[in-house]
């Protein structure tokens, strides 16, 4: 029973705790209590002198070492002065500097949206077409833009992502999803002949975004990293015309009660109102062109489902070019004379999302007016199953090589 | 009786004229197959030495045989797996190592040659039009901009302790740099184009070198050959499928001598270990993109140039970089020779070549290699004439000199509030290292006249000003590239 610890003792049901018949057990185990080699010696009782009062005990304090027949200093406690950040706690929220009564709901990367692109669509007021534009189309398929020996090229980034890269014999989907996108750019890049704008682009990792907006009387923020961003040197044109941008006023967004629109956000009472895009001023590639986000957890459930993964997409690109117009054009809620496009692509390693998002009015807080817009591609798979290994049944090679 | 005699007398001939009349008895019947309906046959099977006894011959006969089914291997991989298969102890070779003079010792075991300099640039064809002049200014905006957005542009989550500067700050840019810069220059180079770029994939080599003599075991005193493994993790590689032509020609007679050191390597030190021995280049045999154009490397804070300079060991610090350069190079173009079907005892008919970048951020030095031979055991290198050659560049910089716009005082100390600032960016002086490193395309390489000189006049190592976070502007000609305007 001695032996007790704090994890058995709780299986034991706590007889102790009613008072009286208790089963012996002590509230405290061994563990807790401090094993006996291991405790600190007691300090010695002060000497009796301490208690007559009104006298002055002579102690051995000045002469900074024992001497028989003078009493024990008492000294008082010391403050070191500071604390080693290992046993530094926080203050309370309330005293942070940043803290704010209004509680705000954030999303970042790790956030999956139970209502998943609907409740994105409700947060951005946005509308969503399904498929991508057409002059996004219009590109992919213009047979000057293909690669020569395109599917060859392709089929080979995928070997190479899902079986040679690495000495396992099946590599695993953390090493092979970052793996198989920077191929794909590269192959994109090879172009760089044909369209020397792919020069005026570059590639930022793990900048922090932050952007806040109201809908409503909520108060919502995008904030962290996305992962990889490309950003270019110039805007990317609208695609939706004007007339297109004032359809959407009579479009009405897709509400889901009862469930209400922040479930899955996380409601916190300390943040930072102000915009940040994630670079300094003077950044010779202002405008962000593509946000690339990667799930490549090994386990399943790590890993966000499809429509989870939209929805994120579409708050990044969202917060991404809130921040961006509001950078360019000002603080003011408006509807933008130029929309602002940025685009996302998601993927597993194997399905891949893509979006085009064209915020058009930074008017958030009504659910009327012109809405941004959305094209969104979903699901598409660039290979339909994998196997690393031949299929062998019977000692006949029956699968693939 | 004769029969007899004739057995007895061929006994008393010592195994080496046994083992080649053997030799020749066996390859004659395969060597004249053509004539065999000349020649007769032979009556009685060939005379050779006993596989199982132990004896010399014996020996010799098994590795014999082993080294033909090598030989009459179907696939790479299976010649691979034959070779690698066998697990001993072997040298743990680190091409990052704070090892003193590594690079004398890794130029023996790899048996190469270290030329300081730039290879000589071939002669130019006369049918051939002339390459478009490089964009000098284009590439050195684009490192620039790199530099910048890892360094100040990017807003991060928390500022980054010293600790954690290289691989949070260098990394990237790092990244950033090779995919910019290859994307700029695959206008002059096609093949670049088409290359493949790898982040932090393995590079793995496995090789016999020398001999020695069993000190303890029950092995002892029997001569064992030396094994060597280089598990190399490069920063960034480009791979292409066309190979990239020789500096020399194959059996191009260096001058230099390769070093020979008279300790056993545990003198390094080198530690040896058992596991799996394994030869890759950063993807297996079966891509088309098996041949290396250029490998870059970052090296860890545990040898940077300050903690070599404070441990009194300011001469070690080209050794770091020569050191890294050899053996990653060695094990890649080793590795890429061994992907084409070629090993110790089938050497190399051409010469493979691959180039390197290593630096720590901020200074860079350049090197290139040419693989010859990998005939390196004991057996193949008897008569081998041919070595390996390295050239390599001293560490050169590339500087900034980042001032606080209020006070001149000391950078190192950044006040929070020169935290906003834009800092005034004197000059960037950009070498055009990427001259030597990317310019080479399938026929023409050349580090410019100007990098050889600029080489000259701008050697350092003992120049840096340690008050400067980023090291010293170099002497001369600061080309001014940027001047960005001062914020007020």
């Amino acid at each position: 029973m001695a032996l007790a610890s704090g994890s058995a003792r709780l299986a034991l049901a706590r007889p102790g705790r009613l008072g009286l018949g208790s089963c012996g057990a002590p509230r405290r185990g061994a563990y807790e209590w401090g094993v006996r080699s291991t405790r600190k010696p007691e300090p010695p009782p002060p000497d009796r002198v301490y208690e007559i009062p009104g006298l002055e005990p002579i102690t051995y304090a000045g002469k900074m070492h024992f001497m028989p027949g003078l009493a024990r200093p008492v000294f008082p406690p010391w403050d070191p002065g500071w604390t080693p950040p290992k046993f530094r706690r926080l203050p309370p929220l309330h005293e942070h500097p940043l803290y704010k009564d209004q509680a705000c709901y954030v999303f970042h990367q790790r956030c999956r949206l139970l209502e998943g692109v609907k409740q994105a669509l409700w947060l951005t007021k946005t509308k969503l077409i399904e498929g991508l534009p057409e002059k996004v189309l219009s590109l992919a398929d213009d047979p000057r833009n293909h690669i020569e020996n395109q599917d060859e090229c392709v089929l080979n980034v995928i070997f190479h992502a899902r079986l040679w890269h690495s000495t396992e014999d099946i590599p695993k989907r953390e090493t092979y999803c970052p793996v198989i996108v920077d191929s794909l750019i590269q192959l994109c890049k090879s172009q760089i002949l044909k369209h020397p704008s792919l020069a005026r682009r570059i590639c930022a990792q793990n900048n922090m975004l932050s952007t806040t907006w109201n809908r409503g009387s909520t108060l919502i923020q995008v904030h962290g990293s996305s992962g990889a961003q490309l950003n270019a040197k110039d805007p990317l044109p609208p695609i939706a015309s004007r007339e297109e941008v004032e359809a959407t006023k009579n479009h009405v967004l897709e509400t889901f009660y009862p469930i209400s629109p922040t479930v899955g956000l996380q409601e916190c009472n300390v943040y930072d109102v102000n915009d940040d895009t994630g670079f300094r001023e003077g950044y010779p590639y202002p405008y962000p062109h593509t946000l690339y986000l990667l799930e490549s957890a090994n386990l399943r459930p790590h890993r966000f489902q499809p429509d989870q993964l939209r929805a994120k997409m579409i708050l990044f690109a969202f917060g991404n070019a809130l921040a961006q117009a509001r950078l360019l054009y000002g603080n003011d809620t408006k509807v933008l004379e130029q929309p602002v496009v940025v685009q996302s692509v998601g993927t597993d390693g194997r399905v891949f999302q893509f979006l085009v998002l064209q915020l058009n009015t930074t008017d958030l807080a009504s659910d009327e007016g012109v809405k941004n817009l959305v094209w969104l591609d979903s699901d598409q798979l660039l290979y339909a199953h994998f196997w690393c290994l031949p299929v062998v049944r019977r000692k006949a090679v029956v699968g693939p090589l | 009786m004769a029969a007899a005699r004739c057995w007895r007398l061929v006994l008393r001939v010592p195994g080496l004229s046994l083992h080649t009349a053997a030799g020749a008895a066996v390859t004659a019947p395969e060597v004249t197959g053509p004539d065999v309906a000349a020649a007769p046959v032979a009556r009685y099977p060939p005379l050779v030495a006993s596989l199982t006894a132990d004896s010399k011959a014996a020996r010799q006969r098994r590795v014999e045989r082993w080294q033909a089914t090598v030989h009459a291997a179907k696939s790479v991989d299976e010649k691979l797996r034959i070779l690698t298969k066998m697990q001993f102890m072997k040298y743990i070779v680190y091409p990052q190592t704070f090892a003193l003079n590594a690079d004398r010792w890794y130029q023996s075991f790899t048996k190469t040659v270290f030329l300081s300099g730039l290879p000589p640039p071939p002669p130019a064809k006369p049918d051939t039009e002339p390459a478009p002049a490089l964009d000098v200014a284009a590439l050195r905006a684009a490192a620039c901009d790199c530099l910048l957005q890892e360094h100040f542009f990017l807003r991060r989550k928390k500022r980054v302790p010293l600790y954690l500067e290289r691989e949070a700050i260098a990394s990237p840019f790092l990244d950033q740099l090779v995919a910019s810069l290859t994307g700029l220059l695959s206008a002059r180079n096609p093949a670049l184009a088409a290359a493949a770029l790898d982040c932090k994939r393995p590079v793995h080599f496995y090789w016999l070198r020398g001999e020695e003599i069993i000190p303890r075991g029950h092995r002892k005193g029997r001569v064992d050959a030396l094994r060597y493994q280089i598990n190399d993790k490069p920063h960034n590689q480009i791979r292409i499928s066309k190979q990239l032509p020789e500096f020399v020609p194959l059996d191009y007679s260096v001058p230099v001598e390769v070093p020979v050191m008279n300790c056993k390597p545990d003198k390094l030190p080198l530690f040896k270990r058992q596991y799996e021995n394994t030869i890759f280049i950063g993807t297996k045999t079966a891509d088309p993109h098996c041949y290396g154009h250029t490998q870059f490397h970052l090296l860890p804070d545990k040898l940077k140039r300050e903690r070599l300079l404070k441990q009194n060991c300011a001469n070690q610090i080209e050794v770091v970089f020569r050191a890294n350069a050899i053996a990653s190079l060695f094990a890649w173009t080793g590795a890429q020779a061994m992907y084409q079907g070629f090993w110790s005892e089938a050497d190399v008919t051409r010469p493979f070549v691959s180039q390197g970048v290593i630096t720590d951020g901020k200074y860079f030095s350049f090197f290139c290699y040419q693989l010859n031979t990998l005939a390196l055991t004991a057996q193949a290198d008897q008569n081998n004439p041919r070595k390996n050659i390295c050239w390599g560049t001293q560490t050169t910089i590339y500087a900034m000199k980042w001032m606080d716009k209020r006070s001149n005082k000391n950078p190192r100390v950044r006040s929070k509030s020169s935290e906003n600032e834009m800092p005034d960016v004197e000059y960037c002086h950009v070498r055009n290292k990427v001259n030597s490193s990317k310019k080479n395309t399938g026929n023409q390489f050349c580090p410019s006249p100007a990098l050889q000189s600029l080489h000259e006049r701008t050697s350092l190592g003992h120049d840096v000003d340690e008050r400067y976070t980023y090291g010293l502007e170099s002497a001369n000609d600061g080309i001014l590239l940027k001047n960005l305007p001062l914020q007020a």
